[in-house]
């Protein structure tokens, strides 16, 4: 412990308080949403009530009227959710496979995944636009959670092969020598085996989907429009509702930013790949 | 027994959407992209369904070529992603140091520092554009009026009062404005992705091998050599990895982009394709090709460098 | 039953040959040792005939049914590994009864056999745990209860015990020997320790690079090592093997002999030369001993303590009877 004796006293005082400092500032915006939700329009916009003012909760009473809120809301739990499950329906067996019976192409099959990311979405914009409307997808549930899990599959397979790679190959062969077929290693052995990196994946996988805003706007109208749409869709023209886009901007960000605390470290190793421990 | 069968079949249904989503919109992008197709065009009406008849060969790669629009636009994107991967990177790591050692209310300290990763990029921006940097109405009109306010005090106050007066009045800054619109886009999402680097510098850090440090005490290093010798080479791989995961996302940022300017700030390359989309489709797709060649390039670069540390 | 031949097996990874084809019989009941360097492709071969992996060439025939379609669990074989390969999620009661449930037995006969399996390896104290809770020999207890559950018609190990440390490895070896004498089931045990393979073996199958250098019951091996790979393999401390003038004056490329073999005389020994490191260890005395005149350094095995250091000069007198004696190829001249 040599080190402890060196540190000054700036380091012991002044780094504690200088990093409370940066935190406060960086959760400063998120705060002041919260603030001025409480606000009514009106006094959300006069500098003397910044701080002290009477909070209201009408804000919150009135978001279905002022902005049909549970509508967006619902898409984006069924999409975000559907697509979640999907993406693990999918991304579990393919990266067992690629796990516990890697073949020479597993290493490339990985990196052209990853690589599908890297693809601008924007490139394929029209041809998206104008398949799924020549096919009557456009602005379905079905095509939301399509385009969703896509977009997350590599992320989703990467982060579970990650996870898989961590259990000893040892047990799922003794489970095969145990009697178990492919569908009994997943179930009996791997599922509870893998169960953190599983959850952990589809929690920032919903969160992903949750907050994707340019498939959901540029691919939806109303009917599967999520919360991104219904945000980037308003416009506050002069300040005009800031108590009310505010309120609407919390509730559309507030659960997702509570259950992302719970997946902090999660969070780092699935996005990076496990290369960082 | 049929080893390799099993393992094949249960990759193929991801390895067959994956392919799938990206051969066929990218194909007929590559296909819109040859010929003449416009969604409205009165003159020649034969413009508007996408046929090879209309074929233009690489006219619309050399429209797009001597558009200013475009050269703007790849401008744009670049300055953007290079500017919020200095900034997330050079934020991150002095952050991540800062938090590195315990201290009282650490856990409290690391919940408030990730939190803004996790809010959708629609409501960073309507937040930021709005209620932080509204020229007038937002935290920036009220704390320039307040500055100037206090200024206009101080110029009655004996003594210094000489020296205010000499003060200019303070103008807010316009972010919705062309030429500053991409400073408030790389402000907010650097507020939203720093937190994303300071997670992943701070995991790092914790595995650095302190008994490492203290060899290094013992050889007299002190605090400023450590980190440089010791801590920002221990430091590469995540670095690179942050590097690598934001240039995925952040070449593609449309949102933040269209809730700060709707149109008329500085647009970037998804944006501007955007655009084009309305009516050129033949254009929109060459530049889309555009864009698949440069993320090919950022990605090749960037799947080299990282690629070999994620396979292990 | 557990009559087990492999017959031209081999095994190809991509394009690298880790078995060229070989054939091998293992009888029912016998306690089969492979042994060799790590990477000569031990763990392959059992896992060849496990089938955990498909073989590349040949065919594998237990008890008189050709496997290459059986699946592993339908094989009859039970398996021991390395890391022993407990299911970590499961108290050791669920471990032992799983193969039991997947073959679809009643609750009461997997309860009997649990039971019975638990107390002949001393593990009825710990059957609601899990495996993080047990020591590694416990562990190690309950991948063989997993496997006699079975009633397997033969027992594969994949060196069982190399994660024990030295003494409880000497206290499981003689777990294992007493569970073959009581089951008299066939055991394949792998293992790169040849002292490990000396003491459990009835039959020791010696590989080198996927090839067998030489199958044999332990006194045979030492007795009469086929070559001068097996010669130095096994054997503890390492046989002697040199060449040049000694060696012609036997008609030999080389000859060997192992350091149990040449006694240490007062004066006037065949060979004489000056001790390097002694190691006293009390039941025996190993001496180094360098300037014999022979081509390589000279190891040698006194009985008893006997009181010569570094530095001084020794006498030695070989057993001419000892002597093995091999060809330009290594193998055995006899
Ligand atoms: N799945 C595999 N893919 C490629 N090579 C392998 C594989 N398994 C084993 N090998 C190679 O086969 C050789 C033998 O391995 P192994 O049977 O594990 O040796 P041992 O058990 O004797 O130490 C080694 O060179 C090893 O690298
Ligand atoms: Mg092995």
């Amino acid at each position: 412990m040599a080190i402890v004796a060196q540190h000054s006293k700036f380091s012991k005082i002044a780094m504690p308080v200088l990093a409370w400092v940066v935190a406060l500032i960086f959760f400063f915006p998120i705060f002041y949403m919260l603030l001025t939700s409480f606000k009514t329009d009106a006094d959300a916009v006069k500098p003397e009530f910044l701080f002290s003012f009477t909070p209201t909760l009408e804000n919150y009473t009135n978001m279905t009227d002022n902005y049909d809120y549970w509508r967006f809301a619902s898409n984006s739990v069924i999409t975000s959710v559907s697509a979640t499950i999907f993406a693990l329906v999918v991304g579990v067996p393919c990266a067992y496979a690629m796990a516990f019976d890697p073949s020479r192409g597993t290493k490339d099959i990985l990196m052209w995944m990853l690589s599908t990311k890297m693809l601008p979405a924007a490139a394929v914009l029209y041809p998206m636009i104008f398949l799924t409307k020549s096919i009557g997808l456009f602005d379905t549930h079905f095509l939301v959670i399509m385009v969703l899990s896509l977009i997350n599959l590599p992320i989703v397979i990467w982060m579970l092969f990650t996870y898989f790679k961590d259990i000893p190959k040892d047990i799922i062969e003794a489970g095969k020598m145990d009697g178990l077929n492919t569908w009994g290693e997943i179930k009996e052995i791997l599922i509870p085996l893998a169960w953190g990196g599983i959850a952990s994946t589809a929690l920032l996988t919903f969160i992903f989907c949750w907050n994707e805003a340019y498939w959901t706007v540029r691919l939806t109208t109303i009917d599967a429009a999520t919360l991104s749409k219904l945000i980037e869709g308003n416009r506050a023209p002069e300040g005009l509702f800031f108590g009310r886009l505010s309120a609407v901007s919390t509730a559309a960000v507030g659960p997702i930013v509570v259950l992302g605390w719970f997946c902090q470290k999660q969070l780092v190793q699935g996005l990076t790949f496990g290369a960082v421990k | 027994m049929s080893n390799r069968t099993i393992p094949r079949l249960l990759q193929t249904p991801a390895v067959l959407l994956l392919l799938f989503w990206m051969l066929v919109p990218l194909g007929m992008t590559l296909f819109f992209s040859f010929i003449r197709y416009f969604l409205n065009n009165t003159r020649r009406p034969e413009w508007t369904s996408p046929s090879i008849d209309n074929w233009r060969g690489f006219g619309n790669y050399q429209y797009v070529w001597n558009q200013d629009a475009f050269w703007l636009a790849i401008q744009n994107s670049l300055l953007i992603v290079c500017s919020i991967l200095f900034l997330t990177v050079a934020l991150g790591i002095a952050i991540a140091v800062l938090i590195n050692r315990s201290f009282p209310g650490r856990g409290i300290v690391r919940v408030l520092l990730i939190s803004p990763f996790f809010v959708m990029p629609a409501v960073n921006a309507v937040l930021w554009i709005n209620m932080l940097l509204d020229p007038v109405l937002g935290l920036q009109g009220i704390a320039v009026a307040n500055i100037n306010d206090v200024i206009l005090g101080l110029r009655d106050a004996p003594l210094v009062g000489g020296f205010f007066s000499l003060w200019p009045k303070f103008e807010p800054i316009s972010f919705r404005a062309t030429q500053t619109s991409a400073y408030a886009v790389i402000m907010m999402v650097t507020w939203q992705w720093t937190p994303f680097a300071v997670l992943i510098f701070m995991t790092s850090l914790q595995s650095e091998d302190q008994q490492q440090k203290e060899a290094a005490v013992l050889d007299g290093a002190g605090a400023w050599s450590q980190f440089r010798f010791l801590t920002l080479p221990h430091l590469g791989r995540p670095i690179a990895i942050v590097v690598m995961i934001q240039a995925i996302f952040h070449l593609s940022l449309y949102a933040e982009i269209e809730i700060v300017s709707r149109g008329n700030g500085n647009k970037n390359l998804p944006y501007y394709i955007g655009e084009l989309v309305n009516n050129n489709i033949g254009a929109a797709s060459a530049t889309g090709i555009f864009a698949v060649i440069l993320a090919n390039i950022v990605a090749i670069f960037l799947l080299r460098m990282v690629g070999k540390t994620l396979m292990e | 039953m557990g009559r087990i031949v492999l017959e031209n097996v081999s095994k190809s990874f991509g394009d690298t040959q880790v078995i060229p084809p070989l054939s091998l019989t293992i009888e029912d009941g016998e306690f089969a040792v492979f042994v060799g360097p790590s990477g000569c492709g031990k763990s392959t071969l059992l896992r060849l005939i496990a089938g955990l992996e498909e073989v590349s060439g040949g065919s594998i025939v237990i008890d008189g049914t050709e496997v290459a379609d059986v699946p592993p669990a339908k094989r009859g074989l039970a398996m021991v590994f390395q890391s022993y390969a407990l299911y970590p999620h499961m108290t050791v009661r669920k471990n032992i009864a799983f193969p039991l449930r997947m073959a679809k037995m009643t609750q009461s006969d997997i309860d009997a056999r649990v039971n019975q399996a638990a107390s002949v390896l001393n593990l009825n104290d710990y059957l609601e745990r899990k495996p993080g809770q047990l020591s590694g020999g416990q562990r190690q207890r309950v991948a063989i209860g997993r496997a006699i559950v079975r009633e397997p018609s033969a027992f594969l190990f994949d060196e069982p015990l190399s994660n024990l440390d030295a003494a409880l490895r000497v206290g499981m070896r003689m777990e294992i020997l007493e569970l073959h004498n009581k089951l008299e089931t066939t055991m394949i045990y792998v293992t790169h320790d040849q002292v490990e393979a000396m003491t459990m073996a009835n039959k020791i199958v010696v590989l080198r690079a996927g090839v067998i250098e030489q199958v044999g019951s332990p006194l045979e091996l030492y007795r009469s090592p086929r070559n001068k790979f097996v010669a130095s393999f096994i054997g503890s401390p390492k046989m002697n093997i040199f060449e040049g003038d000694e060696a012609k004056k036997h008609n030999a490329h080389s000859i060997g002999i192992r350091p149990e073999h040449i006694d240490v005389v007062k004066s006037n020994g065949e060979w004489q030369g000056t001790v390097g490191v002694a190691e006293h260890l009390g039941s025996d005395t190993f001496f180094h001993i360098h300037n014999t005149g022979l081509s390589e350094i000279l190891t040698v095995r006194a009985i008893g303590d006997v009181n010569l250091r570094n530095g001084d000069t020794i006498h030695l007198n070989p057993r001419a009877d000892d002597f093995h004696r091999f060809d330009e190829k290594g193998l055995r001249i006899t």
